[in-house]
């Protein structure tokens, strides 16, 4: 059942450079730490206590080692028999969000986002995400069609527009937009004609200018939106996570200010340094030598899934590997956007860089389905 | 068996998403070249001026000792409480907290923050914060981190002597932040209001120094990156004796009125006493509007500084004027006599002399030592107004004298031009009559009257008075004296006269010491006509009592004004209370050991 040819025929470069982004974000997260959470020194202490959740680098570490393990068991198992139980796993999912929306979440900071097993914290949104790339790759990789209509996209679209709406309604907006450019480039690949892509785009525009009148959206999401807009206006308000993540871009220049070395980050002017910001420290550290680096190795990741998707055996398997490419490629592309001031501030983390447990292990096990659609290529 | 499918449709799709993968990417990188190649610069300067402040440490103002050392004025420490606007995430929370922390009106808070002249400037909220206000914002130091406690020493004024020329500090006005006197500064300072801190405000303040610190996004300082230590103001030496002040002072016993002793030969100030006074203390840290009121209400003017604002009738001290034109004009030599019957026709008017059954057969001798009216009133008539007028102003009256102190009034000399200008009606040869004894419309400060009676006991010379001796051990150089021109045999004719009226059984005899011939020239300042006044009249109407004088007369070395207020006459309480004086200074050494 496991196949030795899995070990023998990895893709070196994509985990080469997952693992090297990886360590560069915990690098980066110890810089955003405080100065007394850097290093070893007090880690422990006498009476011999020791205290992790203090050190965040420490945790994402952690986090990173289980993610690693996620993703070689993510190697085991022939993808099509995770494509083929897609169905149930998105029933499971979507039941899953919905007993966390009725209260299975505690409420935390005014959402419902994260679910407690013993003391560790866990956000279900991020997996979904690979539920609906696995639901998309099952139900378009029947489909043998050649070229794809508005209708034959209805069934499945609604069933992501579920997923979508309990995760926009914990509220989470940014996990949950993640999955529109996932089912976008499937239905892409999968071959809608021209006509329906504009169709959906005006229908999509439309929904849009509706849910900005009429939906329920909550006072910051509105705030945000409008700070965004004209961030001068309100400086010390809203504006001020896009205002000081520019400045802290900015300012790294072109060799950076060197590591824990930015005013930035360390004198707390950059908000989420080590969540959603995380990218500002680097830029504000490395200069635009650290973002170019970084941003190869994005690269390298992306152009090698994709070229996994044009190399899978068959339809399920490219949709697979190339939906899970297209959330990675959108999350790094609007975080970017994000510190650089160019999009509006959301909470969507960095791939592989920005600290969280869930959105680390389930990168990785993003990863670990691409690279098992690789390792699956050949028909058995 | 599985059958290949016919992936090359999607093969060239993926093809298609990796070439816009390329493009994004690359605009990516474009951007981010440009935000932190292109225009990095602006954005280090962005973040350095998040993270820069400049904090001023205030300079103490240079203290003030009396010419022996005696300090007079010094600094104390003391802390001010001092708020950042800009870094206020809601300022008006902020003002709403601090006002009830503080137990200060927001409006106050507010019309502090408004009338900043500079943004980015921080604003004093409070200068003299008690130790319950430390604490208050010291407890709240993470979350009011916009608020800060910073050292500030204030005024201190150890011995309540001489408050009028020490003078006050307070906080700067509205019109002085606009003027250029006090470039530079910020709402809040406190600056001198009056007497010598005002005059020498700039000199006292010093040079404030400053730290540039490093502060994390809620504005604590992290590091201090500069810092240049503040200059304190250099000392000032003033000419005023401490121990002769404090005797002069409390030789009025309660009483209000003036007094300046001089030194003839130079015009230093040895003591400058105007009664009542008020504590400068009150004022060292911005005065309360309670106090303030009470002060500026008080009936007695416990604010004016009477020895330099007060304006008096001269009374029968003019006399030494009159005496001085009559001489130097020829028309009268020290032999002239007139005749003295307590009375005289003028004009078809009566006037009197104080002393009802007439002084008989009278010279300038006697008419000086019993103050003769009828004397004066026909020499001042013979002389006229223009040149009465003439010698008044010669003589440093009219016109400020020049002490070092802000807010010196001149007085008058009338002129029959004065009064054609004024009231538009001619001058009357009556009022000339009036003029000649110095009552009418003349008008004199006892610091002109000190500065005229040095010039006769000097020689002639109008001295400069001041109060200054030394700013930071340089010593300032004395201003040549102005020659007023009148001849030897002039002034020793009124110095023989002046000697008469204290040694000789004449109106100041009460001055008198033994040992050292006293000079001097009574008068009475009247505020109501004589023919009105009696005895049993209200004190508020009975006349101010004159006394100048120098001494020693064969070598003066000093010269003095006594004015006190509603004192009747000038021999009854002004002479005394100079002759008080000059025993502390003659014999001042005895005195104090018996």
């Amino acid at each position: 059942m496991i196949d030795r040819r899995v070990f023998s025929d990895l893709d070196w470069g994509i985990l080469g450079a997952t693992l090297l982004l990886s360590l560069i974000g915990v690098a980066m997260i110890a810089s955003a730490s405080p100065e007394s959470h850097k290093t070893w020194a007090t880690l422990i202490s006498w009476p011999v206590q020791i205290n992790v959740p203090a050190y965040p680098w420490l945790k994402q570490s952690i986090w990173i080692g289980v993610g690693i393990c996620a993703l070689v068991g993510c190697l085991m198992l022939d993808y099509h028999r995770l494509t083929d139980r897609a169905p149930l796993f998105f029933f499971v999912m979507a039941v899953l969000l919905l007993a966390m929306l009725l209260g299975l979440a505690p409420l935390k900071g005014g959402a419902r986002r994260w679910i407690m097993i013993r003391s560790i914290q866990i956000q279900p949104s991020e997996l979904a995400k690979l539920v609906a790339s696995l639901l998309v790759a099952r139900v378009f990789g029947e489909s043998r069609k050649e070229q794809l209509d508005t209708r034959d996209i209805l069934g499945p679209g609604a069933a992501v527009g579920v997923l979508m709406l309990l995760i926009a309604a914990q509220p989470d907006l940014g996990t949950a937009f993640c999955i529109i450019p996932m089912f976008v480039t499937v239905i892409f690949l999968a071959g809608l004609r021209m006509k329906a892509f504009l169709g959906l785009f005006l229908a999509f525009v439309i929904v849009l200018g509706l849910g900005w009148k009429y939906a329920p959206l909550r006072d910051y999401q509105k705030q945000r939106i409008y700070s965004f807009m004209n961030p001068r206006f309100d400086p010390k308000g809203a504006g001020y996570q896009s205002i000081q993540s520019r400045i802290a871009v900015g300012s790294g220049g072109l060799l950076g200010r060197g590591y824990s070395q930015g005013s930035q980050s360390q004198l707390g002017y950059l908000p989420e340094r080590h969540t959603d910001f995380i990218f500002s420290v680097l830029a504000e550290e490395f200069g635009f030598l650290g973002v170019f680096t970084v941003l190869f190795l994005y690269f390298v990741i992306l152009w090698r899934s994709f070229e996994i998707g044009r190399l899978a055996r068959d339809r399920p398997g490219a949709f697979l590997a190339a939906g899970i490419a297209a959330i990675i490629a959108f999350q790094v592309v609007y975080n970017v956007g994000m510190a650089s001031g160019l999009v509006p501030v959301k909470g969507l983390p960095l791939p592989f860089m920005s600290y969280g447990g869930s959105s680390t292990l389930f990168a990785f096990m993003g990863i670990g389905l691409i690279l098992n659609v690789r390792a699956h290529r050949f028909a058995n | 068996m599985k059958i290949y499918e016919d992936l090359r449709g999607v093969q060239a799709r993926i093809g298609v998403i990796q070439y816009m993968l390329v493009i994004t990417i690359g605009i990516l990188l474009s951007v981010l070249w440009y935000i932190q190649v292109l225009r990095g610069h602006l954005f280090r300067n962005l973040a350095e001026n998040n993270q820069r402040r400049v904090i001023t440490i205030a300079a103490p103002r240079g203290p003030m000792v009396d010419r022996n050392g005696q300090l007079l004025v010094e600094n104390r420490p003391a802390f001010r409480i001092v708020l950042r606007p800009e870094d206020c995430p809601d300022l008006d929370e902020t003002i709403g907290r601090l006002s009830r922390l503080l137990q200060t009106a927001e409006s106050r808070i507010r019309e502090s923050v408004a009338l900043r002249p500079a943004p980015f400037r921080p604003v004093v909220i409070k200068a003299n914060a008690s130790n319950r206000d430390l604490a208050m914002i010291r407890a709240r130091r993470i979350e009011l981190p916009q608020v800060q406690v910073d050292p500030a020493p204030l005024r201190f004024y150890p011995l309540t002597a001489a408050a009028h020329v020490l003078g006050r500090v307070g906080e700067i006005t509205e019109r002085q932040l606009h003027s250029k006197d006090f470039e530079g500064l910020s709402a809040g300072s406190l600056v001198g209001q009056m007497g010598l801190e005002a005059t020498y405000n700039s000199q006292l303040m010093g040079k404030d120094g400053y730290r540039r610190v490093i502060v994390n996004s809620r504005g604590l300082e992290v590091q201090e990156a500069e810092r240049i230590e503040a200059l304190e103001g250099p000392t000032l030496k003033l000419t005023i004796n401490y121990e002769l002040q404090k005797e002069l002072e409390s030789a009025f016993a309660g009483r209000s009125g003036c007094g300046i002793v001089l030194d003839p030969r130079n015009g230093d100030v040895l003591a400058l006493v105007s009664l009542p006074a008020y504590d400068p203390n009150l004022f060292a840290a911005g005065i309360s509007p309670l106090e303030w009121s009470r002060l500026i209400n008080d009936d007695k003017t416990p604010l004016m500084n009477r020895a330099i604002q007060g304006q008096y009738s001269p009374g029968s001290l003019f006399k030494i004027v009159v005496a001085a034109a009559a001489l130097e004009e020829g028309i009268i030599t020290p032999k002239t006599n007139f005749f003295c019957s307590g009375q005289i026709n003028m004009y078809g008017t009566v006037f009197h002399c104080h002393k009802a059954d007439g002084h008989g057969a009278v010279d300038l001798h006697k008419a000086l030592a019993q103050s003769c009216n009828v004397f004066f009133f026909q020499v001042g008539s013979q002389l006229e107004i223009g040149r009465i007028a003439r010698y008044a102003k010669r003589l440093g009256l009219g016109t400020p004298t020049g002490i070092d102190l802000p807010y010196e009034v001149g007085g008058l000399v009338p002129t029959p031009e004065w009064k054609l200008g004024l009231f538009k009606t001619p001058w009357y040869a009556g009022e000339t009559v009036s003029v000649a004894i110095g009552q009418g419309q003349i008008l004199v400060t006892p610091i002109q009257m000190a500065r005229l009676i040095a010039a006769i006991a000097n020689g002639g010379r109008l001295v400069r008075p001041r109060l200054i001796r030394s700013i930071g051990g340089r010593s300032i150089p004395i201003e040549a004296p102005v020659n007023v021109g009148l001849s030897p045999d002039t002034l020793n004719a009124i110095r023989a006269g002046l000697s008469a009226v204290v040694n000789q059984g004449g109106t100041g005899r009460r001055a008198r010491l033994t040992g050292v011939e006293v000079c001097g020239k009574t008068g009475s300042a009247q505020i109501v006509a004589r023919a009105k006044l009696r005895e049993d009249s209200p004190l508020e109407f009975q006349p101010h009592a004159w006394f100048i004088g120098f001494a020693p007369a064969n070598d003066p070395r000093i010269a003095f004004a006594i004015l006190v207020e509603h004192g009747v006459g000038g021999s009854r309480s002004a002479a005394p209370l100079a002759h008080e004086v000059l025993s502390h200074i003659f014999h001042g050494a005895t005195i104090s050991k018996s």
